[in-house]
């Protein structure tokens, strides 16, 4: 990374240049779930959001208690609307389906604890 | 206003002027034993040297009180109303009153917390209101200066005066004019220097501009969880100045005393005063960006007016 240029010239609206942020999601196999790859912030927020729609769809299809499994051992970061839709989306499971997030960034289990604390239905996995 | 047309506000919120700790002890300790002999539940939240009088005080009676160090739980004057009040007395039981103790200012604040300690015990009125809460605001006479005092009487509608027992109704009392009052525009952010990261930024950045601002929040000593709050203090202010400020907006993060800033600055307006400061409804879908920038920072400090709004947080190294 180059040094910090001066905050008086970056005034004049000169933003950074980089990459654009990505959410990769694809389907686990052996298991039912997602594993994510990229970071949950507002310009991925809909990538986001559609993979948790489908969880709540197909869990219309299953019957039984039913374990869906959130990979996110390669999400670099959570933002609190990201966090906010997995609370939506264990809300709207009203049980039928537990959702087990496997190895997510630390700060996204901090924020649910801070922000939704007593959700149920979310659980986190390390291994 | 008429209280014939209008039912008694059920919030109470007293101001205890005390002078030594045996007004201080007369004060509290009356206060939380009228509490518990109804049953009430009770909390209090004070400087932890005043925590430990009242506790002795208390003896085994304090088993069913909640007590909290207001030096950490409140160090964040915006904090104290989802941290700590809310979040005991929504805790509890409707039905009953709850009764809590609140001293979140003392002699120690510094010039950059006082201000935010105003607004927060103003905000209070507006955040309980219509709530069978009673919540005490001891203020040391002997020991804060008369600018305090005298706000103090400002953001309580009512006053107990030191070494009395009874509550007098304050003629200052004027919470919106003490938010107001306030609202100070900040001392500008340092513009250059190896110590400074500065940049502007629009929803393109968003990623970038957390990385670099957590990056440099490294190289001025935060480490760990520390470092993981700037970078979320970082997305949510930028992230808010993107879709509620105008799309865009200026980051700056440097330290200052035992502090490293963090800074947004954009051309949008913050209406409502109480914004992060209440805990949202189970069912509300956004609105808690503002809320973990407060409970995650050592302090927050807002200004907000036509020209735009400044966010700064101080995260300790």
């Amino acid at each position: 990374m180059s040094a910090p240029e001066p905050a008086r010239l970056l005034r004049a609206a000169v933003v950074p240049k980089q990459a654009a942020p990505r959410l990769d999601v694809y389907p686990l196999t052996g298991r039912s779930g997602f594993r994510a790859v990229g970071e949950v912030i507002l310009p991925t927020r809909d990538t986001w959001e559609r993979a948790l729609e489908r969880v709540v769809r197909e869990a219309e299809d299953v019957g039984g208690e039913d374990v869906y499994y959130l990979e996110l051992s390669a999400v670099t970061f959570v933002d609190v609307a990201g966090a906010g839709a997995l609370a939506d989306t264990a809300k709207s499971l009203e049980g039928r389906r537990r959702l087990v997030l496997d190895r997510p960034p630390d700060s996204l289990s901090r924020i649910l604890g801070l922000l939704w604390p007593g959700l149920s239905g979310i659980e986190v996995s390390a291994s | 206003m008429s209280t014939a047309t209008h039912p008694v506000e059920p919030f109470v919120h007293p101001a205890l002027f005390y002078a030594d700790i045996d007004q201080y002890l007369a004060g509290t300790v009356s206060f939380i034993r009228a509490g518990l002999a109804a049953g009430e539940p009770v909390a209090v939240a004070v400087p932890g040297e005043n925590l430990a009088l009242i506790q002795d005080a208390l003896g085994a009676d304090g088993d069913s009180v909640r007590f909290l160090d207001m030096r950490d739980a409140g160090r964040n004057p915006g904090r104290i109303i989802p941290g700590v009040l809310r979040a005991f007395a929504d805790q509890q039981a409707p039905g009953r009153r709850v009764r809590i103790i609140g001293e979140p200012i003392w002699a120690g604040r510094s010039p950059d917390e006082y201000p935010a300690c105003a607004q927060h015990e103003a905000l209070i009125n507006a955040a309980f209101q219509g709530r069978e809460v009673t919540i005490l605001c001891p203020y040391d006479t002997s020991r804060l200066d008369e600018r305090v005092l005298a706000d103090a009487h400002a953001t309580h509608p009512v006053v107990i005066p030191a070494g009395s027992a009874a509550e007098v109704v304050s003629a200052a009392y004027d919470p919106d004019g003490v938010v107001d009052r306030y609202n100070l525009p900040l001392p500008p952010a340092p513009g250059a220097g190896p110590e400074v990261f500065g940049t502007a930024f629009a929803e393109d950045s968003l990623s970038a501009v957390r990385r670099l601002a957590t990056d440099h929040g490294a190289r001025l000593g935060l480490t760990g969880t520390a470092l993981e709050n700037l970078a979320l203090i970082t997305a949510e202010l930028t992230t808010n100045s993107v879709v509620h400020g105008g799309g865009a907006g200026t980051l700056t993060v440097w330290p200052q005393d035992g502090y490293v800033l963090c800074e947004v600055r954009d051309k949008g307006r913050l209406a409502d005063p109480l914004a992060g400061r209440r805990p949202p409804a189970r069912e509300q879908r956004g609105g808690r960006g503002l809320l973990l920038v407060n409970l995650l920072s050592d302090l927050v400090r807002v200004h907000t007016g036509p020209e735009g709004t400044t966010i700064r947080s101080y995260l300790g190294r």
